[in-house]
């Protein structure tokens, strides 16, 4: 087969970081829409070819075979079908634009007899079906513990073949898990594998937000005794303060470019939206109000921002520029709107809002135009939206298990997809980018 | 004759600048008595505007205040105030309640955290906001009273400690407090 592919074979050999042994959690999709079928693009995958390596190298290629399907159904774009099984019942039957055929080939020395760990040889054609037109060959060099690695790189080039825009198969989500006055920052692959735990201080640490090239996440902790805000290096695990004012110190926003973030702090007495560098100087106070000002977001540019204050009664969603002028109103509906995010592609802005009792997440343009609610009254409350930076999927917290745990929601589906699984509550998630 | 009109000129250079200096020498050693006083100020005042570094005000070591070593404000007499949903109001009850915590603060020795608390309902970031401005509030109607302020602090944790678990109002209406406890 290999003998085939033409001259301009890539070769990567990874070299990502990688978490410790990964903790699994299941995951499941909890509602599917079948009338957006027509607009997916039906891949074949068929199972890999192993080809030496014995159960090493099948054990890999089950892995890397069930992470890809798993990256192309999640991300929206794709139906998977394995050649054998027909689709879902209720969807149109398949209709196969492509496959994708992988080779899975164990190391050439015995890695038992030399006493070293050598990596696999994985290759992956993209073709055309049915015609068989090789369109992309890869070829990786994994580890042991990056098989499922392989398999979100893989998947990323498929998507981008298949979409022109870049996969999300590589991203994360940092979360608050916890309860009572001790919460720790993790990290979840998207797909919810890999879990990691990131901090370990005996306090709260909340609210955390990565930095654009995702080399920092910034939070809120109470780790110096009071609150403040801090910043772990996503590399060394390292934790430095950014900045820890009297009062509040929370809810911290990268701007697109890096160079600033916008965060609300209680100095001046109350909560007031400021600008501040990633080292923690102030560069400028936006808001003055006896109100609340608080959950401050960039939109994509870093021209205006999204922010609550509750400066009429209730905390209401406002939109002022970067100096803190041109001030507008966007939400009139609802006692209690707070935890706007801008869409990475700026045409949406996702938030919580109370009614009856009940948060739940809201979408809305801009303009304030086309607002709908996503979740109903069975999702209980849904709290602290965050997107993806394809701009189709949100994360959020929602107790409708009775524990708050972590959701995926694809806006064009419609559909939900639950990310974190246990009895601690996981709150305040952040898509990395 | 070049050179002795270059001797005698160097001679005359030394003689003059050996009586600069002696004039240089008499004079200082004569002014001192007139002008060494508006010097000195000069020289001893900046030592004294060296700013120190901000503490926290200290609690006055009154002769009548009571200690209360290692106690919680509750073991002598100080309670919590409770507050309405997305309220940060005082209330007559919260009131009443302050007036006594202040006379009991104003005697005592201690330095108290109030820390401001939430129900579950509503956004994590909203609810320390909320928390801040309960605390904020009880701290400054206790000022207004009288009790200094370097004998309190202020905190929010939002809805993160809630004292009693549970999804009703009853458990609601116990967990939206400013809650007085030790720092």
């Amino acid at each position: 087969m290999r003998l085939l592919l033409p001259a301009a074979l890539v070769l990567l050999v990874l070299a990502v970081p990688v978490s410790s042994p990964a903790q699994r959690a299941q995951t499941e999709i909890t509602a599917g829409i079948t009338s957006t079928a027509y607009l997916k693009t039906d891949v074949l995958v068929r199972p890999s070819d192993v080809l030496s390596g014995g159960q090493t190298a099948a054990g890999a290629a089950d892995v890397i075979d069930r992470v890809l399907a798993n990256d192309l159904v999640f991300s929206g774009l794709c139906r998977v079908g394995d050649g054998i099984m027909p689709a879902p019942a209720g969807q149109d039957s398949f209709r196969f634009d492509w496959t994708i055929e992988g080779t899975v080939e164990g190391p050439l020395r015995d890695a038992a007899q030399t006493g070293e760990e050598v990596p696999l040889t994985v290759d992956f054609n993209l073709l055309t079906y049915p015609g068989r037109q090789l369109v992309m060959n890869k070829r990786y060099r994994p580890h042991a513990d990056q098989y499922r690695t392989t398999a979100h790189h893989f998947a990323n080039e498929v998507l981008a073949m298949i979409t022109g825009e870049p996969g999300i198969c590589l991203t994360r989500i940092v979360f608050s898990r916890g309860t009572g006055d001790r919460r720790d920052l993790y990290v979840v692959d998207y797909d919810g594998e890999g879990l990691l735990r990131v901090t370990a201080n005996r306090t709260l640490n909340l609210c955390p937000d990565w930095s654009p090239d995702n080399t920092q996440i910034a939070f809120t902790s109470y780790r110096g005794g009071q609150q403040g805000l801090f910043s772990l290096d996503t590399a060394s695990g390292q934790v430095r303060q950014i900045i820890a004012q009297e009062g509040l110190n929370l809810g911290a926003d990268w701007r697109p470019d890096g160079k600033e973030l916008l965060i609300s702090l209680s100095r001046s007495g109350n909560p007031e939206i400021y600008r501040i560098d990633p080292v923690g100087n102030i560069i400028k106070r936006l808001t003055v109000s006896s109100a609340i000002e608080i959950s401050p977001n960039w939109a994509p540019g870093g021209r205006e921002l999204v922010f609550t204050s509750d400066r009429t009664g209730t905390p209401q969603l406002y939109i002022v520029d970067d100096s803190g002028v041109g001030g507008r109103r966007l939400t009139f509906e609802g006692q209690y709107n707070d935890s706007a995010v801008w869409s990475p592609n700026g045409d949406r802005i996702a938030y919580a809002t109370r009614e009856h009792d009940v948060t739940g997440i809201v979408l809305v343009k801009p303009t304030g135009e086309d607002r709908r609610v996503i979740t109903g009254d069975h999702w209980r409350n849904c709290e602290d939206p965050s997107w993806a930076p394809d701009g189709r999927h949100l994360v959020f917290a929602s107790d409708r298990t009775g524990v708050f745990k972590l959701y995926v929601y694809d806006v064009v589906d419609e559909s939900f997809r639950q990310l974190t699984f246990g009895d601690d509550p996981d709150i305040t998630p952040a898509w990395s980018h | 004759m070049f050179a002795g009109a270059k001797k005698k000129s160097m001679f005359l250079t030394l003689a003059l600048v050996l009586g600069i200096v002696l004039i240089a020498f008499t004079g200082c050693s004569k002014k001192p008595a007139a002008e060494t006083e508006p010097v000195m100020p000069e020289v001893t005042q900046p030592s004294e505007t060296i700013p120190r570094p901000v503490e926290p005000e200290p609690v006055d070591p009154n002769a009548n205040a009571i200690d209360y070593p290692g106690l919680d404000p509750s073991e002598y007499g100080v309670r919590d105030v409770f507050f309405a949903f997305d309220e940060y109001d005082l209330d007559d009850k919260a009131l009443a309640v302050l007036s006594e915590n202040a006379r009991v603060l104003k005697e005592a020795n201690v330095l108290v955290l109030i820390s401001g608390h939430c129900d579950e309902r509503g956004t994590v970031e909203y609810n320390l906001a909320l928390g801040e401005k309960r605390a904020k509030a009880v701290r400054d109607h206790l000022v207004n009273l009288g009790v200094p302020s370097g004998k309190l602090l202020v905190t929010s944790y939002g809805e993160n400690k809630p004292f009693v678990q549970g999804h009703s109002e009853s458990a609601w209406a116990q967990n939206r407090r400013a809650h007085f406890e030790r720092p």
